[in-house]
């Protein structure tokens, strides 16, 4: 066993961060790798398919319900592969603080020791972009190190993914959190392995791993399973494993330059417009 | 200006009226930077002290007699409960009246914060009305409150019809001003929403609407009004809400200060038709007179008031001419609230004493009627100019000021600023209430409290060789406005 690597997994809201993460993480424990992941969304929906469901009671609602004298069992969950999963929760929509509940839920994770030393890693599941100090949690006290950030073709995620990486820039040059590089789920958008490798380079990182589309994912999640669970000879279960060993032999770590609207929207022009965009007819 | 009752929410005095708290200069250049707008405010790397806008609108609304303050938010935003408790008491036994006023903090906590306690609120709501039956409530915001987006606004309308008193939301949280006195406008906004009345068809009052602090020269404003034929209803202190249901109907509003009326005068008036009396204040001589006789002209009572005038100058003004041979030549640094400094600075002049800086805590650019405050008006037709700055307290820039210029005198309304000129060898006078200088019995009062201090000064120089103060003599070397920044 290394040392505990602390990932947190950042992404536009609705990218595929959750799906992601949870078939990186079968992806590990095929390789025989202790993994906890920690959903940071009030949804509670970043272990479902490692659990099998939403089964999981979230460390905020067990703390408002039990107080905060409760054993680590309450609130963690062993899933596919002996994966340990946590859910941070959250308000209902459009009341309280879903942030001030990230660090509230971090904090009681701490306490609880929930980091124990068999951990190879921590992957914590972010919801969409970082809105405020809470959604920063995970980047901040030196938790996560490292950064990957899901992204594909689509304009809109790279806005976001190049907003997130000022947030890594702001905390890299006090806590040491570094971004580990863009992960594309890819949306089949023209040109998309290109442009993602531009945008990447632009933000001094690197393109870690091109997920294609498959739609075996979506079969998996409508039966609560990752693909390597679900479908363990299919080709997108390989995929997943080579992300797993992208992310195991990964070594670029990196402060983020993050780029103008101006620049990112040359970056777009660049690899985004295509000739038959203006080739309208009716 | 736009009023709008029906949002509860009201501007912050920096987006309403362009209100500042950083300027070093002159009161002409201030007062022409006001009038022409390009007038913006500075501000300094740090702050030395200040206070929260919610202590004044919360200040403001528990003094009201019988109502309930329920102040959302965790327990040490309503640390000055006891302060407005044992002062609202304090106040009520002075008059003789009871105030079962109550204030209550919702104790919001970690889980509150993160789910939003909105239910626990509508409880509290709920409660507090079972058990104190209030005449009116107010449920006032935190700053915890106001980052989370609680929806107090929901809450408060949703137990309208149950609690059947008038309640307000009050959205007062700390952070959204620098300038303090917005805590004055959000209380009368509130106390303006929900609480007063449009006036009743065939009513002809002969009250006026006194905006003031605590009521201390009731009995004699009073007795004052009387020989006018008006009743002066003091607010907010020991208010009844019945009382203030109907200042809509009054013949007119007026205030001690103009920073503490300003809003509650003009949405009267607007809506209501009730004149705002615009005039500079009642302290001083010219002051006085200036007032009473726009008091005369809103109410048409303008020959009663020139007989009281003429019957009071005959008393008074000899001995204050005798007083103030005394006092020619002195120089003076003031530093008060906008809505004081500009006032007792004309008085000072009146009385022959030299301003040599003013200081204002903020300043109001324009009131909400687009004018420049009557009391900057009045100095500049006066061709009264002086060095003037607008700090909010920042006492290493008074101490500065006061090693520089060496004043025979410090006058300030504010606790603890005047303990700090003494401790300079500078005498002081604490113009603590709000009527020490109110018309010519006062002033006089007043002229002989500046006498009774400068006269004998062993006391504040024995007191500044004891003591060392925090400043170095570097400071002292230094312009006062060395920590300013530019207005961006």
């Amino acid at each position: 066993m290394g040392e505990l690597r602390q990932i947190a997994i950042y992404g536009k809201g609705g990218i595929g961060k959750s799906t992601t993460t949870q078939n990186l993480t079968a992806g590990l424990c095929e390789h025989g790798k202790k993994v906890m992941v920690v959903g940071c969304d009030p949804k509670a929906d970043s272990t479902r398919l490692l659990l099998g469901g939403l089964a999981q009671k979230t460390v905020l609602d067990t703390i408002r319900e039990e107080g905060e004298d409760i054993s680590l069992d309450r609130i963690m969950k062993e899933g596919f592969g002996g994966t340990k999963c946590v859910e941070s929760g959250g308000p209902e929509p459009g009341v309280g603080c879903a942030g001030r509940g990230i660090i509230t839920s971090i904090n009681m994770l701490e306490n609880l020791g929930a980091y124990t030393d068999d951990l190879d890693y921590v992957f914590y599941d972010v919801l969409g972009d970082v809105v405020c100090g809470g959604f920063a949690m995970p980047i901040r006290e030196g938790k996560a190190k490292e950064i990957y950030i899901v992204a594909s073709g689509e304009m809109m995620a790279l806005y976001a993914a190049n907003n997130i990486s000022k947030g890594i820039q702001r905390y890299a040059k006090t806590g040491g959190v570094r971004l580990g590089g863009i992960i594309c789920n890819s949306r089949n958008v023209d040109r998309e392995m290109d442009l993602l490798r531009a945008f990447s380079k632009e933000l001094g990182t690197k393109l870690l791993y091109f997920v294609p589309r498959n739609n075996v994912v979506q079969h998996a999640e409508i039966h609560k399973k990752t693909v390597i669970e679900y479908n363990p000879g299919s080709s997108q279960a390989q995929e997943y494993r080579n992300l797993a060993q992208a992310v195991i032999d990964n070594k670029d770590f990196v402060i983020p330059t993050p780029m103008t609207q101006e620049r990112l929207e040359e970056i777009l022009m660049e690899y985004g417009m295509m000739d038959m965009a203006d080739d309208y007819r009716i | 200006m736009a009023v709008n009752l029906n949002n509860s929410n009201v501007a912050t005095r920096e987006n309403r009226i362009g209100s500042i708290t950083g300027y070093i200069g002159s009161l002409s250049d201030l007062a022409s930077q006001s009038e022409c707008g390009t007038l913006k405010g500075c501000s300094r790397c740090f702050s030395q002290s200040s206070t929260c806008l919610s202590s004044c609108a919360l200040g403001q609304l528990s003094a009201i007699r019988d109502v309930a303050i329920i102040h959302h938010g965790p327990a040490g935003c309503s640390v000055l409960s006891a302060n407005a408790y044992y002062l609202d008491k304090v106040m009520a036994k002075k008059r003789g009246v009871t105030n079962d006023t109550v204030y209550v903090g919702t104790d919001m906590n970690e889980n509150d914060t993160i789910f939003g306690s909105t239910e626990s609120l509508r409880s509290i709501i709920i409660e507090v009305n079972r058990r104190y039956s209030p005449k009116a409530i107010f449920v006032t915001s935190s700053c915890a409150t106001g980052i989370i987006g609680e929806d107090i606004d929901s809450v408060v309308d949703d137990v309208r019809d149950e609690v059947n008193v008038p309640i307000a939301a009050v959205h007062c949280e700390g952070f959204k001003s620098r300038i303090w006195a917005t805590g004055f406008d959000i209380a009368d906004h509130a106390v303006l929403s929900s609480i007063v009345q449009p006036p009743r068809e065939n009513v002809k009052s002969n009250k006026i609407n006194f905006k003031n602090f605590y009521e201390s020269a009731r009995p004699e404003i009073i007795e004052m009004f009387r020989q006018f034929d008006l009743e002066p209803v003091f607010l907010y202190c020991n208010s009844t809400v019945e009382e203030l249901s109907h200042i809509s109907e009054s013949a007119a509003t007026t205030c001690i200060c103009g920073t503490l009326g300003n809003y509650l005068g003009n949405v009267l008036e607007e809506k209501y038709g009730v004149p705002y009396v615009r005039s500079i204040n009642q302290c001083g001589i010219t002051g006085f007179e200036t007032w009473l006789r726009s008091i005369g002209m809103a109410t048409g009572r303008s020959e009663k008031i020139e007989k009281y005038i003429e019957e009071q100058r005959a008393v008074y003004m000899p001995q204050i001419e005798e007083v103030k041979k005394e006092l020619k030549g002195l120089r003076a640094v003031i530093g008060m609230g906008p809505g004081y400094t500009f006032e007792v600075s004309r008085v000072l002049n009146e009385l022959g004493i030299e301003v040599v800086w003013a200081l204002a805590w903020h300043y109001d650019k324009k009131y909400e009627n687009g004018d420049v405050p009557p009391s900057m008006k009045y100095l500049l037709d006066n061709d009264i100019d002086f060095e003037a700055s607008v700090a909010d307290q920042q006492n290493f820039e008074v101490m500065n000021i006061l090693h520089k210029y060496q004043p025979d005198l410090y006058l300030s309304r504010h606790p603890g600023s005047t303990v700090w000129a003494i401790k300079n060898g500078t005498p002081a006078v604490y113009v603590a209430d709000e009527y020490m200088i109110f018309g010519y019995k006062h002033t006089l009062e007043f002229a002989y409290a500046i006498l009774n201090s400068i006269r004998n000064r062993s006391f504040e120089q024995n007191l500044a060789k004891r003591v060392k103060l925090p400043y170095t003599d570097w400071w002292y070397k230094q312009d006062v406005g060395t920590f300013l920044e530019e207005a961006k």
